[in-house]
């Protein structure tokens, strides 16, 4: 309890924060890593395209908030500046395959993903 | 984290340094990870979610996701326990068991439920708690920026495609689920997939993060010093007027924002004060400045990404309205009739 209470203490201040620490850090990859793989496993076994999109964009999040702890490692600000690259890629993405899903389920009535199997060369 | 200077908590952590500030070599692989957390409790933990993860994910016949909601919580809290217990002293914040709890939940849930409008907005959860995570962590201009961009934006367009492409409620059923939503593509085999990846990443994670450096601390002024604009002698003047410090008949006669001081020249002699807080380099100033700074060719590439984007989504999605569509299908037929130059088949799209 003391050392929770101690840690909320140096949430951050204005300007450059404290150091943090490597187990502090390891928290943070843990949870990044398993957003990941949360999203991968969604995506290898949810068969409506939507929701496969959609844990794409759960691994993008993932990558974004190991960017963000390794920025705060390493208080380097490029972490974060990435992140606004994520982003765009991510709504990028979006768009592109929004789109498609769109196309798909105007000619076949349906979002499953297995419709598209047709489509292979 | 803890009261001292990080150097001397580096020690408990166990990396040490030799002469050259390198990272001595380890002799075992398992070493480095234990000196985070017992891989077996990692392994324990890892094994206990991806069951709970296999159980959660829907099907058709029996259904017991909240018990595998539990299982895969129960196996994630495992393993932040067992890295909460050796190092007692580097606790992150306890805001980052409830947010963290919270995004893996409710991406847990975008994964597992079978309305994808559901799936949606467990996602925009997700992505509030994780804003929650990168206001812990510091990065307040991109917190804000995930909840306009992500949650503003791009989830809106999910929920309206969502609306677009599902077939419309018959009466009698206005429950129904597509087929394609109850039953997951081999949720075992994906699972245990995703079990060994998420065993592989942190391992590797936390062997990197046990061994790695923690950088000096920077100057927080030494960024000043290429922004002269804002600190030039007249807005530190009027900061310094502002707090009080400055006295009746001193002035600025140089700013050396390197050392972080001001020299004020007065009738008895010259002295030395810190630099005001309130002129330091807040977070979407630093931000703005490396991404302008150092990455200007990347923004432009951004902006093509998007350009691309927006004229595919635009040429894919472009369609035709569905009454001309019959009409030219009844003037072909009509043409065929006639025996015209079109058969039905070249016209039909």
């Amino acid at each position: 309890m003391i050392a929770l209470s101690m840690a909320a203490s140096t949430l951050a201040q204005a300007g450059f924060p404290e150091p943090m620490g490597q187990a502090t850090l390891a928290h943070y990859l843990f949870l990044s890593a398993v957003l990941f793989v949360i999203g991968l496993v969604g995506f290898l076994t949810r068969r409506n395209l939507i929701v496969m999109f959609l844990c794409t964009e759960l691994m993008f999040q993932a990558a974004g908030l190991a960017l963000i702890a390794f920025s705060r490692f390493h208080l380097e600000q490029t972490g974060q500046t990435f992140v606004i690259f994520v982003l765009t890629v991510a709504a990028a993405e979006a768009a592109l395959a929004l789109a498609l899903v769109v196309l798909l389920f105007r000619r076949k009535d349906s979002l499953s993903g297995e419709e598209w199997r047709e489509m292979q060369g | 984290m803890s009261p001292g200077p990080w150097w001397a908590s580096e020690a408990r952590v166990g990396v040490s340094h030799n002469g050259s500030g390198r990272r001595a070599d380890h002799s075992g692989s398992g070493r480095v990870l234990d000196q985070l957390i017992n891989p077996f409790l990692l392994y324990l933990g890892l094994a206990v979610g991806g069951i709970g993860l296999c159980v959660a994910l829907p099907r058709r016949r029996v259904n017991p996701q909240a018990i595998g909601a539990v299982v895969g919580a129960a196996g994630i809290g495992l393993v932040l326990l067992g890295l909460g217990l050796k190092h007692p002293d580097q606790l992150p914040n306890y805001n980052f068991y409830i947010f963290g709890l919270i995004a893996a939940g409710s991406a847990l849930r975008v994964i597992t439920h079978p309305r994808p409008v559901y799936a949606a907005l467990f996602f925009i959860m997700t992505i509030l708690s994780s804003c929650g995570l990168y206001l812990l962590l510091s990065a307040e201009f991109m917190a804000f920026a995930l909840v306009i961009i992500y949650a503003g934006a791009i989830l809106i367009t999910y929920l309206f495609v969502i609306m677009l492409a599902t077939q419309a409620p018959t009466e009698q059923d206005i429950d129904v689920l597509a087929d394609y939503d109850v039953e997951s593509r081999s949720p075992m085999v994906a699972a245990v997939a995703g079990f060994v990846l998420l065993a592989a990443l942190t391992t590797m994670f936390f062997r990197g993060a046990a061994g790695m450096e923690s950088p000096a601390r920077p100057n927080p002024d030494a960024l000043l010093a290429q922004m002269p604009r804002k600190i030039s002698n007249e807005r530190v003047r009027e900061s310094l007027f502002r707090s009080g410090e400055l006295g009746e008949s001193e002035t600025v006669t140089a700013v050396s924002p390197e050392r972080g001081m001001v020299t004020l020249t007065g009738l008895d002699g010259s002295r030395e004060i810190p630099l005001p807080a309130e002129l330091s380099i807040k977070n979407v100033e630093s931000i703005g400045f490396d991404l302008l700074n150092d990455h200007p060719g990347s923004i432009e590439i951004a902006g093509v990404i998007l350009l691309m984007a927006m004229l595919g989504a635009t040429v894919l999605s472009r369609k035709q309205v569905e009454f001309e569509e019959e009409a030219k299908m009844r003037q072909a037929q009509a043409l065929a009739a006639a025996g015209g130059v079109f058969s039905e088949k070249e016209v039909r799209p």
